[in-house]
């Protein structure tokens, strides 16, 4: 098995590559490429844990790429719990691991996970007698936390701009975009929040990038782009998080900037938040080293990084198949496509890589990353497969990001399919008639969808605007 | 058997969530209280629907799951100065999330 | 549900369960308690969990020198960890008025046996590394003082009355107090009726409701308190530190994070619990301009509870004037936390043994007409 390295890119590829430069780590001097995300350059370099977790000390690593997980945190430059997935790499920046004693790489606390089988009951632990229990809350209280205070001088207010705006939309992904597309045709001004430097969301996936004919999702980001390019109706914001909605008269938005924070009245909010990436529970499924697929995505196709070798994949959807197919054709070692499904579509390049149907993953084993991989005809069943593992994709439905809608007031429901997830009517609308939301926050759905979606909550929202706004033009 | 990690920041285990269970802790915000679920760094995003999942499995149906857990702001954590200057005037009758 | 009990308390919060836990310890086991929603709904679940002895009162400061000494063994009690921190709190004034209540209060505070003492503002330095103390005239700090769990308070104290005998019903709501001949004679809820010839009202932000349904008024009005929690980072603060200019308040919990809270003087009474951009851009303010250095420390989430708050300050305790068998124990307006634990003793003790206690007799209703008023001044963290 080997540890991460670099493939060469798509040509297409939507995200340019930055120069060589070295940042360092924990005292060595790692090679980079400027503006790349920190965590793909780590797992490029080959670092596989990135810090230790609260109770056991089980090593952890970055799942989701997309900001959402505590798998990454990383003190970088002085700042303790730093999202490496979410930084992008600058020539020297100083980058240590913050939890694990001697080191994170090995820790002898780890020895808790082992000699606990199950779980500790923190709650019944050390009770036995007042003194006893006086004595180790001391000791607990030093093994909490994760990572000191941040270094250096204090950082101050960041400066505050209030804003008034008739529509914000949040995220910046298919929906989103399509939605900004159509408030555009509309003639109906709207300020979009996106939290990555690129806006893009889904449409920035690598493996439904594939299409000739122009309906690949690369190809349908650009012609959003080109649509909404210099469109005096459309204030774009990227780099800006959205980190809380207060309800009212006027909804208050509060989002962040790196060097300033807006609160911004709206009159309406389309939420297009998108979704969270999630993996299949199983034992061992916490151990770094396992992808949710479109954090694997995004490492391969946008930053060519393969974190380790061979690569397993667990699940059905024909992009995964794709995904397996660009690993073999870019002289990726891929172990076997382990599907669920008991007749799996057929791979396009045929026996370049094993196809295990009727399974699932039901153990991971490894030290510090994944090594093994057993699975299973299902989850109760004794495990009938085992493969040696150099890094897991493993397939799972998202969870949609509903917590925005949850804080301006909206219904929001559970379904097993997904999550917890916004309700809305198919004009978008949601129980608060100020706010729409629409795409993979409102629940599972295509690509297709998603885009229709937004192009659909957009229109509801016109049409609830006064003033003869839902016109076309 | 080793350990099902539901709750990666908190480190909370499958076992965990089934012995609360069993104690009558049987809906979200009781769960999550007693287990510490959701409560770390990412604020649920990775494991309130593996939570939802298990509920309704026990409970019999995604109807019984109701509610999430009363989504709290923040977002995303956020340095306290990004909020020191908002020299907010507004009375506290204003709604709030 | 049972259909009779000795005693029905309304309210699962600190207050209810710690009366429950300790007549149940003393051998009265025989009680339903009834909470609305899950355990820690109220604001038992909502509280940062400081737990002082520094008031201004002779009566606070006993009772909560008494269920410090309860929490200190209160883990072992109940096989519940609280993780209960001594930490100290320390007190800032800022104005010659606020310093004298200071120095007047330690001096009480060292009267009845506690280890209170003032600290100049370079004395308060050394013990909070980086405490902007400019403009702050006086400081007290009581080494005793200190922060717990309040879940797991709530937790051990139900498990241990449960095992006693004693019923705990969640997600039941009184919906009727049968009132008859000026006698309690039955609890009525959304889950069944309890016949008892005694009610006990702990129902914290909801009790002047649950009064009003044995047609009684209590001077008690609930008040959003808000309040926030930071990222878990290593230990680097001791004591809870608290300004009494604006009412700032924080510490840092055995599991690493910054919690905390501040007042409000905008505030009107409701039982509203969301959270406010207000409260979380104030209470950045204040943490940036008492340790500068959390300006780089990430909040994580803002939450808020209530106080139930009463006219002097103090609880109401005790028999209800025309409603024989209808007791009071609410109105603590956001210390039920500190105190619970001494005043759930002391109850039991009066409810068993029906001996005369002077602090019941103190915070009865009744002083509210009579005008006996005592007033706390402390209400802060």
């Amino acid at each position: 098995m080997s540890t991460g390295r670099r493939v060469t890119r798509k040509p297409d590829c939507p995200v340019e590559t930055g120069s060589q430069v070295a940042i360092e780590f924990e005292g060595r001097q790692l090679p980079a490429r400027a503006g790349e995300p920190l965590a793909a350059a780590l797992l490029a370099a080959g670092v596989q844990v990135f810090g230790r977790s609260l109770k056991y000390h089980r090593p952890r690593g970055p799942y989701c790429l997309q900001g959402h997980c505590s798998g990454c945190l990383m003190r970088v430059d002085g700042i303790p719990n730093v999202r490496t997935c979410q930084t992008a790499v600058r020539a020297g920046m100083v980058v240590e691991r913050q939890r694990g004693w001697p080191s994170a790489s090995f820790d002898a606390f780890r020895a808790l996970d082992w000699l606990s089988g199950q779980g500790i009951d923190h709650h019944s632990m050390f009770t036995s007698s007042a003194a006893t229990n006086r004595l180790a809350a001391r000791f607990v209280r030093r093994l909490s936390g994760f990572g000191e205070l941040p270094a250096g001088e204090p950082r101050p207010p960041a400066p505050v701009e209030r804003w008034q705006r008739q529509v914000v939309v949040v995220g910046g992904g298919a929906a989103g975009l399509q939605a900004a597309r159509e408030l555009h045709r509309r003639g109906v001004r709207s300020t979009l929040f996106e939290r990555q430097e690129v806006a893009g969301g889904r449409l920035l996936d690598g493996s439904d990038s594939a299409g000739g004919d122009g309906q690949g999702s690369w190809a349908r980001l650009a012609e959003l782009h080109r649509q909404l390019e210099g469109s005096e109706n459309l204030e774009l914001l990227p780099g800006t998080t959205v980190v809380a909605v207060y309800p009212g008269d006027r909804l208050q938005v509060v989002a962040v900037q790196e060097r300033r924070t807006l609160v911004v009245e709206a009159e309406r909010l389309l939420l297009a938040c998108g979704d969270y990436e999630q993996v299949r529970l199983f034992e061992g499924s916490d151990l770094p080293g396992v992808f949710a697929v479109r954090a694997f995505d995004r490492l391969f196709y946008l930053h060519g990084v393969i974190p380790g070798e061979p690569v397993v994949l667990c699940g059905d959807s024909p992009r995964l198949l794709r995904l397996a197919g660009d690993l073999v054709a870019a002289g990726v070692e891929v172990a076997a496509l382990v599907s669920g499904a008991t007749r799996p579509p057929l791979p396009a390049g045929e026996g370049a890589f094993p196809l295990v149907p009727g399974r699932l993953p039901v153990r991971a084993s490894g030290g510090r990353w994944i090594e093994r991989l057993e699975i299973a005809p299902a989850p109760s069943e004794p495990a009938d497969g085992l493969f040696d593992c150099g890094c897991l994709v493993s397939e799972y439905p998202p969870a949609p990001a509903y917590e925005l809608a949850h804080h301006a007031g909206c219904r929001v429901d559970f379904d097993s399919a997904c999550g917890f997830r916004v309700v809305v009517d198919d004009g978008g609308r949601t129980s608060n008639a100020a706010v729409f939301a629409a795409g993979h926050c409102t629940g599972a759905m295509s690509l297709e969808q998603a885009l229709e979606a937004g192009r659909r909550a957009a229109t509801g929202m016109a049409e609830s605007l006064s003033g003869g706004s839902g016109r076309e033009d | 058997m080793g350990k099902v990690i539901v709750c990666r920041c908190e480190d909370v285990t499958l076992e965990d969530l089934r012995q609360a269970f069993a104690a009558g802790h049987r809906d979200l915000e009781s769960l999550k209280r007693f287990t510490g679920l959701s409560t770390g760094f990412c604020q649920g995003k990775c494991c309130a629907a593996h939570a939802g999942r298990f509920l309704a499995e026990l409970r019999g149906g995604d109807d019984m799951v109701c509610d999430p857990t009363r989504t709290r702001p923040l977002l995303h954590p956020t340095p306290a100065a990004c909020f020191a200057a908002i020299a907010s005037g507004e009375a506290p009758d204003q709604e709030d999330a | 549900m049972r259909d009779r009990a000795e005693l029905v308390i309304i309210g699962g919060g600190v207050l209810g369960l710690s009366l429950a836990y300790h007549l149940a310890r003393m051998g009265l086991g025989d009680i339903v308690v009834i909470e609305q929603g899950y355990l820690c709904f109220g604001a038992s679940g909502r509280n940062g969990g400081g737990v002082r002895q520094q008031w201004s009162t002779e009566d606070h400061i006993r009772l909560a020198r008494r269920s410090v000494a309860i929490y200190r063994r209160l883990a072992a009690e109940t096989g519940f960890n609280i993780w209960f921190r001594q930490g100290g709190y320390l007190f800032l004034s800022r104005d010659a008025v606020a310093a004298a209540t200071l120095e007047r209060n330690v001096k009480l505070q060292n009267s009845l046996g506690l280890r209170t003492r003032l600290l100049s503002p370079a004395q308060a330095r050394r013990l909070v590394d980086g405490l902007d103390t400019s403009g702050v005239e006086l400081c007290a700090y009581n080494p005793d003082d200190g922060v717990l769990f309040p879940w797991p308070v709530v937790w051990g104290l139900a498990r241990v009355a449960t095992s006693l005998g004693v019923e705990i019903n969640t997600f039941c709501r009184a919906t009727a107090i049968d009132v008859q001949g000026g006698r309690i004679v039955k609890v009525v809820t959304d889950r069944g009726a309890v016949a008892t010839s005694r009610v006990v009202n702990a129902a914290g932000g909801w009790s002047s409701q649950v009064a009003r349904l044995a047609g009684v008024e209590l001077p008690n009005r609930p008040y959003r308190h808000e309040i926030l929690v930071s990222e878990p980072l290593k230990p680097f603060l001791e004591p809870m530190v608290c300004d009494l200019a604006d009412g700032t308040y924080f510490s840092q919990t055995m599991r690493g994070e910054i919690c905390g809270g501040l007042s409000d003087p905008l505030e009107h009474s409701s039982l509203n619990t969301s959270s406010s951009l207000r409260f979380l851009s104030r209470m950045s303010a204040s943490l940036l301009r008492l340790l500068p250095r959390l300006g780089g420390v990430k909040i994580l989430r803002q939450w808020a509870g209530y106080y139930d708050e009463t006219p002097d300050g103090n609880p109401v305790l005790g028999r209800t004037p025309g409603v024989e068998g209808f007791i009071q124990l609410n109105g603590f307006g956001g210390h039920g936390f500190m105190l619970a634990p001494a005043v759930g003793q002391i109850m039991a003790e009066w409810l068993l043994r029906r001996v005369r206690e002077p602090l019941v007799e103190r915070y009865g209703l009744e002083r509210f007409s009579s005008g006996q008023l005592q007033r706390e001044t402390l209400v802060i963290g």
